[in-house]
């Protein structure tokens, strides 16, 4: 056991910090105060991209620095908690790359992997329809072979950064023989997002911005080389592909601004002539909170050594993803509660604190315990694989 | 970053579950709470055996000199089986206490005996109402003619009965502020130890009062004065080694709890088959989870010497509460069996509401927290 940082690493974790830094000080790039929007930014993403923290955990041949998903985690910790825009390479960073890698043709290698890494293109992700939320396989958009292409029909829902990602990483149904088995009727194909004959519409969220997309497939004409891995194993790819996006510490780190205003906050206002972080109330839940916090770091950083070692971390990661909402979802709880009336001014208004994160944060909380799967569809996940529970 | 045990590691761990298995099973518990010495003896030979008794000894007293890890692995298994014993105050509180401390002549006369079984130490620290805390020590101290003269009562004192000397936090009556640890003979003339009924057996605590007993100045440890720095010297290593015992107990409740769930039928199927329960249980392994890598960061950064105290308080709030969340979980899970005396469930739900309280509780742990974070 050695839970330090390697030296490279602590000095990398120097880089970046320096690197945020110096770089928000210029003003030249979108920085915001959280990190919930994942605001797009392809010159900012093409800055780290120059330093080679694209594709940082990817292996050597096809590109990346064949550092590990560690040091992955150790730049994106940075990222997230400076409010960098991360959202143009955000997913292919994450997902979409190591998919490729794991799954891809030699074409899709050579079309792809080098522009990611550059970031020269950017991905959403084309998974969920209106009857198919945690129930994938229930998924009805198809692609129909024809000669050298598909031809794909149906609607994709709740696709965020659809308006402004070049291409979506899409689950489609490929197989419409009523003997095959629900879970090898599907493929996965990369779509240029501005084919003819796919429609965007903006679905505005509850917190009123706008951050995802229905979109609609009518006969859109994809070549067949944009096939990702083998026809039919599409959903078991996917399978995979999750394990990537919850085995990060996105979830724990993209409210890290709601957490120091909330610090800042207790140690700067005054109550009956005592600052509130004297209160033994307020103490406790904050003390319970970065408990909490620390406890998820640590689960995250275990987490990827896991991936580092090779291992797929399936239960692993839905166990850290799980722990990291919850702990979102409190957090942002506690920060309105102790910030009383301030905590429902909203970003602009007049007399906002902190630019109003906290007010917003609360209302992005319902969103994290569901997206990238549900906090139930992953306590069946751990149940099963971690758990070995019997289900029958 | 390495979060793997090392190959001895892990067979100090196997070696110390089996044995534990085979010689502390759940029936030896159940006496044991009821039993007037709350140990075996047996056992404790055979742990000295072991070399257990020494581990954290250094070896010119005849221990093994490992690290903070290998103990933090014993405090586990020990944990796992809910196992009554002079464990934790003998090595830790009086192993510690003396080996960073004490005189030359204190060390060979209490070490070399700890080490061959022959010595059980306690220690009494707290105060009458069982507060922790500088403020809180119930014992106070009177220089008289060049000895001390102590007197008052501390709320619990772990194995008092068989112990042969108890480590004694004393305020000094000269200064108000100012606490000396004194290895006080447990036969002493003035010192009573009464026997408590608690919720983990009969004659494992003890409240002790002292009444005017004398100690030569030969058995303070340490400097004068000094005896609360100590004790936060090692109040890391107190509450990570409960850490790790809350991990070795809620680890046992996930298997046995997992285990009874697949067997059980209700309605023509396994009680695990059901989603209610699944998650149920899912959240109990998931503090299971955490709590393990949680303790075992602590007890990894006590081996290597780092500043751990606040490392040490996450752990022991996380992981005391989660064990008894887990335990509390698990009763509804098993239903009606596990509230039997015979279902081996309740030793667990007893120890982790024990070793919840003792040493600070959580909310006591995260004013440390709070602290650090400069609130
Ligand atoms: C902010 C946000 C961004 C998103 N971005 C994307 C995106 O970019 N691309 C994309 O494809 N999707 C995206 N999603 C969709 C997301 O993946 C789905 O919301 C999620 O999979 C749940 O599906 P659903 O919303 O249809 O809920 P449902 O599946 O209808 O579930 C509703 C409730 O029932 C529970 N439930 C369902 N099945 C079970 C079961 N078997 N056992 C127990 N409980 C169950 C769920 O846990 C949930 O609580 C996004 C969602 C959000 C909120």
């Amino acid at each position: 056991m050695d839970l330090r940082l390697t030296e490279a690493q602590s000095k990398l974790q120097k880089e970046i910090r320096d690197f945020l830094e110096s770089i928000k000080k210029t003003g030249e790039y979108p920085f915001t105060n959280d990190s919930l929007q994942l605001v797009f930014s392809p010159e900012f993403s093409q800055r780290l991209a120059e330093k080679g923290w694209i594709g940082i955990a990817w292996p050597k041949e096809f590109g990346g620095q064949g550092a590990g998903y560690l040091e992955r985690c150790i730049i994106l910790e940075e990222l997230l908690k400076s409010g960098a825009p991360v959202g143009y390479h955000y997913l292919a960073d994450r997902q979409v790359g190591p998919g490729i890698i794991h799954f891809g043709s030699d074409f899709l290698k050579d079309e792809f992997l080098q522009k990611m890494l550059n970031a020269q293109v950017s991905f959403c992700l084309l998974f969920s329809e209106p009857n198919a939320g945690s129930d994938l396989a229930a998924c009805e958009t198809t692609a129909v072979e024809e000669g050298d292409y598909f031809i794909i029909n149906g609607q994709k829902t709740w696709t965020s950064h659809g308006h402004s990602a070049d291409y979506g990483w899409g689950l489609m149904r490929t197989s419409f023989d009523s003997g095959t088995p629900r879970h090898n009727a599907f493929s996965e194909i990369l779509i240029n997002m501005k084919t003819p004959g796919i429609i965007i519409r903006p679905v505005i969220n509850m917190v009123g911005l706008h951050s995802f997309n229905e979109v609609f497939f009518d006969n859109v004409k994809i070549h067949k080389k944009y096939l990702i891995g083998e026809k039919g194993n599409g959903f078991r790819q996917i399978m995979t592909n999750l394990v990537y996006e919850r085995a990060t510490i996105d979830r724990l780190i993209q409210n890290y601004s709601t957490k120091e205003a909330l610090f800042e906050y207790v140690k700067n206002t005054e109550k009956n002539g005592v600052p509130l972080s004297k209160d033994p109330l307020i103490r406790d839940g904050l003390a319970r909170l970065e408990v909490e916090f620390q406890v998820g770091r640590k689960y995250i950083y275990y987490v990827t050594t896991l991936l580092d070692d090779g291992k797929i971390p399936d239960y692993e990661a839905a166990i850290g993803k799980n722990f990291c909402t919850l702990f979102e979802a409190k957090l942002s709880d506690l920060a309105t509660n102790i910030m009383g009336l301030h905590g429902l001014i909203m970003p602009e208004s007049p007399e906002v604190l902190f630019k109003g994160i906290v007010a917003e944060s609360y209302l992005m909380s319902p969103s994290y315990t569901l997206q990238g799967g549900s906090v139930e569809i992953l306590k069946n996940i751990i149940s099963k694989r971690g758990l070995k529970l019997a289900s029958k | 970053m390495n979060f793997n045990f090392s190959k001895d590691q892990i067979i100090l761990r196997k070696s110390a579950r089996e044995f534990i298995k085979k010689e502390i099973p759940a029936s030896l518990v159940r006496e044991l709470l009821v039993d007037e010495k709350g140990y075996s003896p047996k056992v404790w030979e055979k742990m000295a055996e072991l070399g257990w008794l020494g581990i954290a000894i250094d070896e010119e007293f005849g221990g093994i000199g490992a690290d903070f890890m290998d103990l933090a692995i014993l405090f586990e298994e020990l944990g796992r089986g809910a196992v009554p014993s002079p464990f934790f105050s003998t090595v830790l509180l009086g192993g510690f206490l003396l080996q960073n401390h004490a005189s030359e002549e204190l060390k060979n006369r209490y070490l070399p005996k700890i080490v061959e079984g022959k010595s059980i130490i306690t220690a009494a620290i707290s105060d009458e109402k069982g507060f922790y805390g500088k403020n809180h020590v119930g014992i106070t101290a009177k220089n008289s003619n060049g000895s001390y003269l102590l007197s008052g009562s501390v709320l619990f004192v772990s194995h008092a009965n068989v112990s042969d000397m108890i480590i004694c936090a004393a305020k000094m009556d000269s200064n108000n502020t100012g606490i000396t640890l004194f290895a006080v003979d447990r036969k002493a003339k003035g010192l009573t130890a009464t026997p408590l009924k608690t919720i983990f057996g009969n004659y494992i605590d003890y409240s002790i009062a002292l009444d005017n007993v004398m100690v030569s100045p030969e058995m303070i440890i340490g400097e004068e004065c000094k005896g609360w720095d100590y004790i936060e010297k090692i109040w890391p290593l107190i509450i990570t080694a409960q850490s790790c015992e809350c991990v070795g107990g809620m680890q046992k409740v996930m298997d046995m709890t997992r285990d009874y769930l697949n067997g059980r039928i209700q309605f023509g199927k396994p009680l695990s088959a059901l989603q209610i329960v699944q998650h149920m249980s899912v959240d109990m392994f998931t503090k299971v989870e955490t709590s393990k890598l949680t303790a075992h960061s602590a007890a990894w950064s006590i081996s290597e010497g780092l500043d751990s105290e606040n490392e040490a308080a996450i752990a022991k709030s996380w992981c005391a509460e989660a064990y008894k969340d887990v335990t509390k979980i698990a009763h509804q899970v098993t239903g009606a069996i596990g509230f039997t005396e015979e279902y081996d469930l309740h030793l667990y739900t007893k120890s982790a509401k024990k070793l919840e309280l003792l040493f600070g509780d959580g909310a006591y742990q995260r004013k440390v927290v709070a602290d650090k974070l400069g609130l």
